[in-house]
């Protein structure tokens, strides 16, 4: 299999020529662009764009590196590279290994971010930003120290825990707002799900696999919204994979609620035909929905019901995965590939001014991590008709479990350049 | 090395009519030789066979055995109860280590879906599935074919039904799909918690709720285990209800045709999926299913291994 490894330089300057710039309302074939980058290396960089598109960096919604469950194999410092090498210059973390439950697991999970690639201490942080427990573990009866954690969290979600039962719910709830934060749920009903692993449709009962059907995650979605309603909290939905989920946010929207909602990357590119491979890769959760599921998808990514797309960056073990689809473990990589994968057909179906909002501004939106004017330059330059084939190395660390592998992509990453760290990839 | 179209036996969706026929048509051939006063031929001396069995099985894997032995083939078995399974042992590392012995051929029963294909990638034994999950099992349906092709002298036309738990059925879903292709007409039958719910990509067999409609122009019908687990999973009331509007029965036969014949993958859950007196009946081929399941598995053993040798 080919090798792609990337090299990484500091520089404090770069002129992009000959490169398609965002200005903010379209793509403009500019002779040179000067970025100036947080380097405190002096030095500058001349890169021949040759027509690719220069478009601001984007903003990664649930992602989990892992850490320390596996440090052995998958790391903050890998999880930042894929982020730098997937053009993301943040990053709304979630731990399952390690639940922000207290003020004490915050400051050890800010403790652990990196400074900046090649850089020492002191170095410029990634903007990595944090999602408190509102229970403690994650999917226990226990209430999480909310207040404290307060300043130091975007909002609170048990990961991508079931939704707790509706007692503790409301409990978690209505103790939460007082933070004003919002709250953010996979929504799913752990009593519908059972032992399912893959869509419940025609593919799941034809290989005779245990399906997760719509219901386990709309039911979850109305629970949470009659809560949400009755407490006046606001809510986001995390990974939402079917329309009926996106028709209860509409009218909720419609009667003033505080409603907001991504859909993951996956869920926008594959559907549960994929199932018949009876390939691990495609174990993910929540599960690939149908093909209807999935245009009724890109038709709220149309029509603005969705907010955001989602990264649902999740390390696996290698031999975690070269195991048969039902005993693997669920997740797949995504940052490094996920802009070559979906430009095209995002910005085909919805523009580029709204497909750059639903991969940057709106994320980080969502992650109060939106960026000023006088902040340093994070761009990516994107080879948009230069089709890529997904080689394990494209992917940090040690693993590279992603559907995509082997799979040819529409469009390449040639290079980032984000905290002064000019990326090549190309 | 196959004389078949496929190199492994995963199950029959996607199997060509072509290789279903060669392999009943050598079972018969396989079925005669077990009627002799010596059932043993050379066939398979020399091959190695693993009989890999990650469930339990009494069955399939006494039939299996029989079928490598009267084959000449040197056989071990594998049960997960005795191995380093139980030590965490990967399914791969399982896999490779067993090959290292210089295992021909594979049959694997396990609990996950697609773990025979799994395993043939990692592998360069010739695998046979054994049961996968839910999803398949296909010598049991090859089994019944020949099963209804000697009692009834073909497939082509006649109408199978079956009846019982069909979700949670790998014979049923094998059946399916060799049966269709075939040129038989299936009709699945079972209480609404025990049937897919999507029956899209299953379009080719016909869903009946009523019983007594799905066994009325039946040539032959299968009767699926129960399992008692279902009761404790709330998907039926009790076993007593379910015999009494699914159980095949004398009452239910009255709906049937007079020369229906009757099967069953066995064990049977007597007076529950089928009452004693229709499984010791004159309708019952069920015994006839068990001697064809050894030919069944001595006739795919011999042709995945390629088939060649004249004494057979």
């Amino acid at each position: 299999m080919k090798t792609r490894k990337p090299s990484y330089e500091h520089y404090a300057n770069v002129v992009l020529k000959n490169a398609k710039f965002w200005n903010g309302k379209s793509f403009e074939l500019r002779d040179e662009v000067r970025l100036t980058g947080s380097s405190s290396n002096n030095d500058s960089l001349e890169y021949d764009c040759n027509g690719a598109l220069v478009l601001p960096a984007l903003f990664a919604l649930g992602v989990d590196f892992m850490e320390p469950l596996r440090d052995d194999v998958y790391t903050y410092v890998d999880g930042v590279d894929a982020l730098r090498r997937g053009g993301f210059y943040g990053a709304l973390y979630e731990s399952a290994a390690n639940p922000i439950d207290d003020v004490d697991k915050l400051t050890a999970a800010e403790n652990r971010r990196p400074c900046d690639l090649n850089e020492g201490p002191g170095g410029t942080a990634y903007n990595i930003r944090f999602l408190g427990a509102y229970s403690k573990g994650f999917g226990t009866d226990s209430l999480a120290e909310m207040m404290e954690l307060a300043p130091g969290v975007v909002g609170f979600g048990d990961g991508n825990a079931a939704i707790p039962h509706s007692r503790f719910l409301r409990l978690a709830m209505e103790y939460g707002k007082m933070t004003g934060k919002r709250f953010f749920f996979q929504p799913m009903d752990k009593t519908l799900r059972h032992s399912g692993c893959v869509h419940e449709g025609a593919y799941s009962d034809m290989l005779g696999m245990k399906g997760i059907p719509r219901i386990a995650e709309t039911i979850a979605a109305y629970t949470v919204l009659e809560t949400a309603r009755f407490l006046q909290v606001p809510v986001h939905f995390k990974q939402v994979t079917c329309g009926e989920t996106l028709d209860l946010i509409r009218n909720a929207r419609k009667q003033g609620m505080d409603v907001t909602c991504d859909v993951g990357l996956y869920h926008l590119l594959l559907d549960d035909s994929c199932l018949e491979t009876l390939d691990s890769a495609y174990h993910i959760l929540p599960p690939i929905r149908s093909a209807g599921d999935r245009e009724a998808l890109w038709k709220g990514i149309e029509d603005g019901t969705v907010n955001a797309i989602s990264m649902n960056h999740t390390p696996v073990l290698r031999q975690d995965k070269v195991v048969n689809f039902e005993d693997s473990v669920p997740g797949a990589l995504s940052l490094e590939i996920a802009l070559p994968a979906i430009w095209k057909k995002l910005s085909e179906r919805v523009g580029d001014a709204r497909a750059i909002e639903l991969l940057s501004t709106a994320p980080a939106r969502l992650a109060n991590a939106v960026r000023g004017e006088n902040h340093a330059a994070a761009v990516v330059v994107l080879a948009a008709d230069k089709p890529h084939v997904v080689v394990e190395s494209d992917f940090a660390g040690h693993v590279c479990n992603s559907p995509l592998l082997g799979k040819e992509l529409p469009s390449s990453i040639l290079a980032t350049y984000i905290n002064g760290v000019w990326t090549n990839l190309s | 090395m196959s004389a078949l179209q496929i190199k492994h036996l995963f199950g029959l969706q996607g199997v060509s009519k072509q290789d279903i026929r060669t392999i009943l048509d050598n079972a018969k051939q396989f079925r005669e030789i077990l009627e002799r006063p010596i059932k043993k031929v050379p066939s398979l001396r020399g091959l190695t066979v693993v009989n890999l069995f990650f469930e339990n099985s009494t069955r399939t894997r006494t039939s299996f055995e029989l079928a490598e032995k009267r084959l000449s083939a040197d056989t071990v078995n594998f049960t997960s109860s005795n191995s380093s399974v139980k030590k965490g042992e990967t399914l791969v590392d399982t896999l490779r280590n067993i090959e290292s012995m210089k295992i021909d051929i594979v049959v694997v029963r396990h609990k996950g879906t697609g773990v025979p294909k799994f395993l043939a990638e990692h592998s360069n034994a010739i695998i046979v599935n054994a049961g996968d999950g839910a999803h398949e099992h296909p010598t049991q349906a090859l089994l019944d074919m020949l099963t209804i092709e000697e009692k009834l002298g073909t497939l082509e036309g006649k109408n199978v039904t079956i009846i019982g738990d069909i979700r949670h059925s790998r014979v049923a879903r094998s059946n399916l799909w060799g049966m269709s292709t075939m040129g038989a007409h299936v009709t699945l039958c079972g209480p609404s918690t025990l049937v897919p719910r999507n029956t899209d990509l299953m379009s080719h067999v016909t869903w009946e709720p009523d019983v007594k409609k799905a066994v009325a122009n039946a040539d032959a019908i299968i009767a699926l285990r129960l399992q008692k687990e279902r009761m404790d999973d709330a998907l039926l009331p009790s076993m007593r209800e379910y015999r009494n509007t699914f159980g095949i029965t004398e009452d239910l036969l009255e709906c049937a045709k007079d020369k229906v014949i009757i099967m069953h993958p066995g064990p049977i859950n007597r007076g529950v999926e089928l009452d004693s007196d229709i499984a010791d009946g004159e309708h019952s081929v069920i015994l006839d299913q068990v001697t064809n399941g050894v030919a069944v598995r001595m006739a795919v053993l011999f042709l995945l291994a390629g088939g060649r040798n004249e004494n057979s």
